[in-house]
């Protein structure tokens, strides 16, 4: 800080006093080079923490990628296993297979006339298979990954200011 | 510098920006270290996988669920050369357990690694799960012996490796394979399906196949597209009733020593085929063997790819003609002198008896060619061919199954067509169908006077829906009292007759045909097509039969072969079907 003293010599005596002043509050040089070393440190730390918390999320990122490529072949997988225990169900009882049970068990193939036949009110008799529902809404081309999961943390944030600024639009509607 | 004159937080501030530093020197040096280049040149190659997503082949189902096609766990077995330590090792286990050239075996293992280019090689391919754990194990046994196979005088299948895919199965095997067809699975690239339920849906049962780019960054790792399920299909099949129908067939064949035979059952109000038995039948599991079981000639289905002329089963299309027209009455009479002559030919009856005064009852019962020669007259060409036209004949009939063949019906416009032909057609000679077309044109009798389209197809799965088929009426040819009036005729004549083809129990109708066949363009008399179409309960019709010996040695008669086969597939239908003897049935339903 710099004063002006060519004024007259009460004003020069109040500089003085206020260059004093200001001297008494300086800080000391070592107290200087600790701020500089904190700021210097807090910044450093700030840095790391960032970086850290970059790290961390790209790793989770990276490890969230793999297991999701893994669960895709491990999906493979388990639909080619139930595609070969169906057949393996279907070799088990098969006609021919079923047939033979059934002799084995002393069974025979019965003669029309010895069939007898009951009235059985309400039911209408065996049905034809039904594996899937009829006809509806379809589904399929929703995506499984909830969007939480698909977007980033300035997606997110866009999309809530959008959804926010929506809300208020209709609001004043 | 005096470590004592450091304050700590100097000493801190010193310590934590050498570590920043020496990360940041670590990166600088990461970046530009000579395996960089190396790394980015393996991100271009190795960092997208371009893979083929190809939908699982749809599964084929009976009308119960029962499954007749699907997919079952195989594995390929490959070497990746770059980590092959004995290929003799490899060689040998692989030929021994799977049964490929030694030799063959041994040169691909050898191959040279070759980045980018030479890095795999298939040994074996469609190798079922018990096969490759004995594989597993032996490689184990090597592994333990001789770890990382650095020993070279000592086994090793080091390299060795297996991948699994799916390969197309039948797990009922011969069973309906005529209606389902075969997939070429061996050609894992370009499998089709042929013949049948296979071809005529392969589209459906194919899905979809593309190719897609996944990138293997993980950073950049985003959901792995998977190729839609495709379409399973639900048949009218009815298994057990098809297992029947097909021992019965047979014993039939080898019975009569017949060359072949076909048997359809067809439901006459919805047009579902229940069973449609043929042979030659094959295992579709082997294919490959189609050759030899379906020599030059013979139909892989001739229920729907055999066109032969029918004989006397065609009677019945010309008598319900005549009585909707109203040109006879049951009870019209024909004296039966044993011969006509029609465009300057004579024709005379089976047994070249005259038969004397018959009614039209008598006529359908004795199977008189003279007398249906003389109804087809009195009918007149243009409305015998009407009906034969709305019966279906000439025409496909549009079932879902490949290869359905068809012969042209010859009619008066045609240059080919001569008077004689009105005779001859009317008792079914000189016209060609096929045995579908049959039950088809047959099936209007059953169903009030309503022909049906007959299909396979009760219903298909997509996108995890099931969609079930509807029933089309191919027209109504004759009137609901015409076929009323034809089928109660043909009851009677059966009962009369005391026909082979009569259940205990149950009332039917049908009609014996023996059609002899042409050889060397002349007809022969030893060699013929036994045939008999019937249906019943005839006051509720739930089933058509239709039966096809060809060439039956034993007899030649279609009412001594084919009625007896009717008969016991009735036998076995009634009980599979759930239809009471007549009178219970009429005792339940008074209830």
């Amino acid at each position: 800080m710099t004063q002006s003293n060519e004024r007259t010599p009460r004003k020069t005596h109040r500089t003085r006093a206020k260059v004093n002043l200001t001297q008494a509050f300086r800080q000391a040089p070592w107290r200087n080079q600790v701020q500089f070393v904190g700021l210097f440190l807090l910044a450093l730390v700030v840095v790391v923490l960032v970086a850290s918390v970059y790290l961390s999320i790209s790793g989770r990122a990276a490890a969230a990628g793999l297991h999701a490529y893994s669960y895709s072949l491990e999906r493979q997988d388990l639909e080619r296993a139930i595609a070969d225990h169906k057949s393996q169900i279907a070799n088990l009882t098969s006609s021919a297979v079923m047939e033979q049970r059934a002799k084995d068990a002393g069974f025979e193939r019965i003669d029309p006339s010895q069939a007898v036949y009951v009235l059985v009110p309400g039911y209408a008799g065996r049905q034809p298979v039904v594996l899937a529902a009829p006809p509806g809404v379809s589904n399929s081309g929703i995506s499984l990954v909830k969007s939480a999961y698909r977007q980033s943390l300035w997606d997110w944030m866009f999309s809530g200011i959008n959804r926010l600024s929506d809300s208020v639009g209709g609001s004043t509607q | 510098m005096n470590l004592r004159s450091l304050s700590r937080p100097k000493a801190l501030g010193l310590l934590l920006t050498a570590f920043v530093a020496v990360i940041a020197i670590q990166m600088i040096r990461i970046q530009t270290s000579t395996h960089a280049a190396y790394l980015d040149k393996w991100a271009q190659n190795y960092g997208v996988e371009v893979r083929t997503v190809q939908s699982e082949r749809g599964y084929i189902y009976d009308r119960w669920g029962h499954l007749l096609a699907g997919n079952k766990e195989v594995y390929e077995i490959g070497a990746e050369l770059q980590y092959v330590k004995n290929p003799a090792s490899i060689a040998s286990a692989v030929s021994t357990l799977f049964g490929v050239n030694y030799d063959a075996t041994y040169d691909a293992a050898k191959l040279v690694y070759e980045p980018g280019n030479m890095v795999y090689v298939t040994l074996a391919d469609f190798v079922t799960s018990d096969k490759l754990e004995e594989l597993i194990n032996l490689k184990k046994q090597y592994e333990a012996a001789n770890p990382y196979g650095e020993n070279p005088d000592l086994p090793s299948l080091r390299g060795l490796t297996w991948t699994a895919h799916l390969q197309r199965t039948y797990p009922e095997n011969e069973l309906a394979s005529n209606i389902l067809g075969f997939y070429t699975y061996y050609d894992r690239e370009t499998g089709k399906g042929y013949f049948g339920v296979e071809e005529e849906y392969n589209e459906l049962l194919s899905g979809t196949k593309q190719k897609v780019v996944i990138k293997l960054d993980p950073y950049e790792m985003q959901e792995i597209p998977s190729a839609p399920a495709a379409a399973s299909l639900v048949l009218t099949i009815d298994r057990e009733i098809q297992r029947s129908v097909e021992t019965i067939l047979n014993n039939a064949v080898t019975k009569n020593k017949a060359a072949n035979g076909t048997i359809i059952v067809m439901d006459p109000e919805t047009g579902e085929i229940l069973a449609m038995a043929a042979t030659p039948r094959f295992n579709p599991n082997n294919y490959w063997t189609y050759g030899d079981v379906f020599t030059a000639g013979i139909s892989f289905n001739k229920a729907v790819s055999q066109v032969y002329e029918p004989g006397s089963v065609f009677k019945v299309l010309t008598m319900a003609a005549a009585l909707d027209t109203n040109t006879v009455k049951p009870t019209t009479e024909f004296v039966d002198t044993g011969v006509i002559e029609v465009g300057g030919w004579e024709i005379y009856n089976w047994d070249r008896s005259a038969w004397g005064r018959q009614t039209m009852v008598g006529c359908m019962q004795h199977s008189l060619n003279v007398c249906l020669s003389w109804i087809a007259t009195q009918l007149g060409p243009t409305s015998f061919y009407d009906y034969l036209n709305r019966f279906g004949i000439g025409h496909r009939t549009n079932i879902d199954l490949a290869g359905e063949e068809v012969y042209p019906l010859s009619q008066p416009d045609d240059p080919t067509w001569y008077t004689i032909n009105l005779a001859t057609n009317s008792f079914g000679q000189g016209v060609a169908v096929t045995p579908i077309q049959m039950v088809m044109a047959a099936s209007a009798f059953a169903n009030d006077g309503k022909m049906v389209v007959p299909h396979v197809l009760k219903a298909y799965i997509q996108d995890g829906q099931q969609f079930s088929t509807a029933t089309k009426i191919a027209g109504a040819p004759v009137t609901a009292a015409t076929a009323y009036t034809l089928t109660e005729m043909l009851a009677v004549s059966l009962e009369e007759e005391a026909s082979d083809a009569l259940v205990e129990g149950y009332r039917v109708a049908g009609k014996t045909g023996t059609a002899e066949i042409a050889v060397n363009g002349q007809y022969s008399s030893y060699a013929t097509n036994a045939s008999f179409v019937g249906w019943g309960p005839v006051d509720d019709p739930k089933f058509i039969v239709y039966v096809w010996l060809e060439k039956p040695k034993s007899s030649i008669w279609g009412s001594i072969v084919a009625a007896p086969v009717f008969r016991d597939v009735v036998k076995q239908l009634v009980v599979l079907m759930n239809i009471p003897p007549d009178d219970q049935r009429f005792t339940l339903q008074a209830q």
